[in-house]
């Protein structure tokens, strides 16, 4: 009885002051915990049915009330302070030379160490393809279209760089697929498209360690027992002599646009060395 | 030791049905089929194919001629892909009946 008498006093209350309330947002707030700690200890319990929010409206003077005021606001002026240093801490100042340090290595560095088995049954690493430009391409010969037209426009690249401009680029299959992609099966597949190109094959731990450091996904898709297709991102990745992954290329790019910015990363290395 | 582990699998069966012969009449036999799709087009598709495409009886032996010569994942792969752009065509020519929508 009690209770409900006092919910029911406190909300008359509180719309009757709403519009005086609303201006000193941070007052009703105030006055509402003053009246469950503050004066709960001195009138409440003396007074139940008494009215407790008047009592605490009467005692809302901004002596209790600013108790808050102060550590609310140093708060906020720390807040400002902070974001204020960081800015200055973040910014490039005028005159100042080029921002050092980040603005070579941005992406994540791609590549690494490999070893896997080439057509002819001989092990092979990185080390191997040392000095080379190397465009590397991971596919597999299962691939209804896409694998085939991505073969052939790597081989006409390499024609085209090798015809007219007499630059060497050496062109890698690794296969993602090393399950039904024995060396023998990858030397019948790329002797179709162009004798240069090297299949690398292996044990699919070997493969998948190399398609991790690559970023490579791949993934069996439509399987029916020994009959699936693999998913992958279909990529080819430009690497420079020192085996670093210079770019990468997607399926978007035809093989006239390709050889076109191979030329021009071959030219800015050039300009670099 | 790679070696000795990797030569232990089978190394000499070579699957023809994915070099350059074997896709050419496969990606014939497919566009045949398709061809004979969009030739009766406006007869309805009774039997049902690989995932879902529909054909009319008139493209039967073509659709036997297709699935002979490609791999059967192939032939999902393709249908999919067929559906797919039947979809958008079909999206983008309902312009005029679908206005606002």
């Amino acid at each position: 009885m009690p209770i409900y008498r006092f919910i029911f006093f406190s909300a008359k209350h509180r719309f009757a002051h709403a519009s005086n309330l609303l201006p000193r947002f941070g007052s009703s707030k105030r006055i509402q915990s003053c009246g469950y700690t503050k004066s709960a200890k001195n009138n409440y319990y003396k007074k139940p049915t008494g009215h407790p929010v008047v009592n605490v409206e009467t005692q809302a003077s901004h002596s209790s009330g600013a108790y808050f005021i102060p550590p609310i606001l140093l708060g906020f002026g720390g807040l400002l302070a902070f974001l204020h240093y960081n800015d200055e801490r973040r910014a490039v100042k005028i005159g100042k030379d080029s921002y050092t340090g980040s603005d070579t290595a941005v992406a994540p560095i791609i590549g690494g160490p490999f070893t896997l088995v080439n057509s002819e049954n001989q092990i092979v690493n990185e080390q191997d393809f040392l000095g080379n430009w190397v465009l590397l391409y991971f596919g597999y010969t299962s691939s209804p279209d896409i694998g085939p037209d991505q073969v052939r426009i790597m081989a006409k690249v390499i024609d085209t760089l090798e015809a007219k401009k007499n630059l060497k680029v050496l062109p890698v299959f690794v296969t993602i697929d090393p399950q039904r992609d024995t060396p023998a099966q990858l030397r019948a597949y790329l002797k179709e498209f162009d004798p240069r190109i090297v299949g690398l094959g292996g044990p699919v731990s070997a493969v998948r360690q190399m398609a991790q450091e690559y970023r490579v996904y791949f993934k069996k898709v439509e399987e029916e027992g020994d009959d699936y297709l693999v998913e992958s991102s279909h990529s080819m990745y430009l690497i420079d002599p020192k085996m670093k992954v210079v770019r990468c290329f997607g399926v978007e790019y035809n093989a006239e646009q390709l050889s076109k910015e191979i030329l021009k990363e071959l030219k800015k290395h050039q300009v670099n060395a | 030791m790679l070696l000795e582990a990797y030569a232990s699998a089978k190394q000499d069966e070579i699957h023809t049905d994915v070099l350059l012969q074997a896709r050419q009449a496969c990606y014939k036999a497919r566009d045949a089929f398709y061809s004979c799709l969009e030739k009766h087009s406006d007869k309805k598709p009774t039997e049902i194919g690989s995932v879902g495409l529909l054909y009319p009886t008139e493209c039967k032996p073509s659709r036997e001629d297709y699935v002979k010569n490609c791999r059967v994942s192939w032939v999902k792969h393709f249908d999919r892909q067929y559906c797919k752009t039947k979809r958008t065509q079909r999206l983008l020519d309902d312009k005029e009946t679908r206005r606002g929508v």
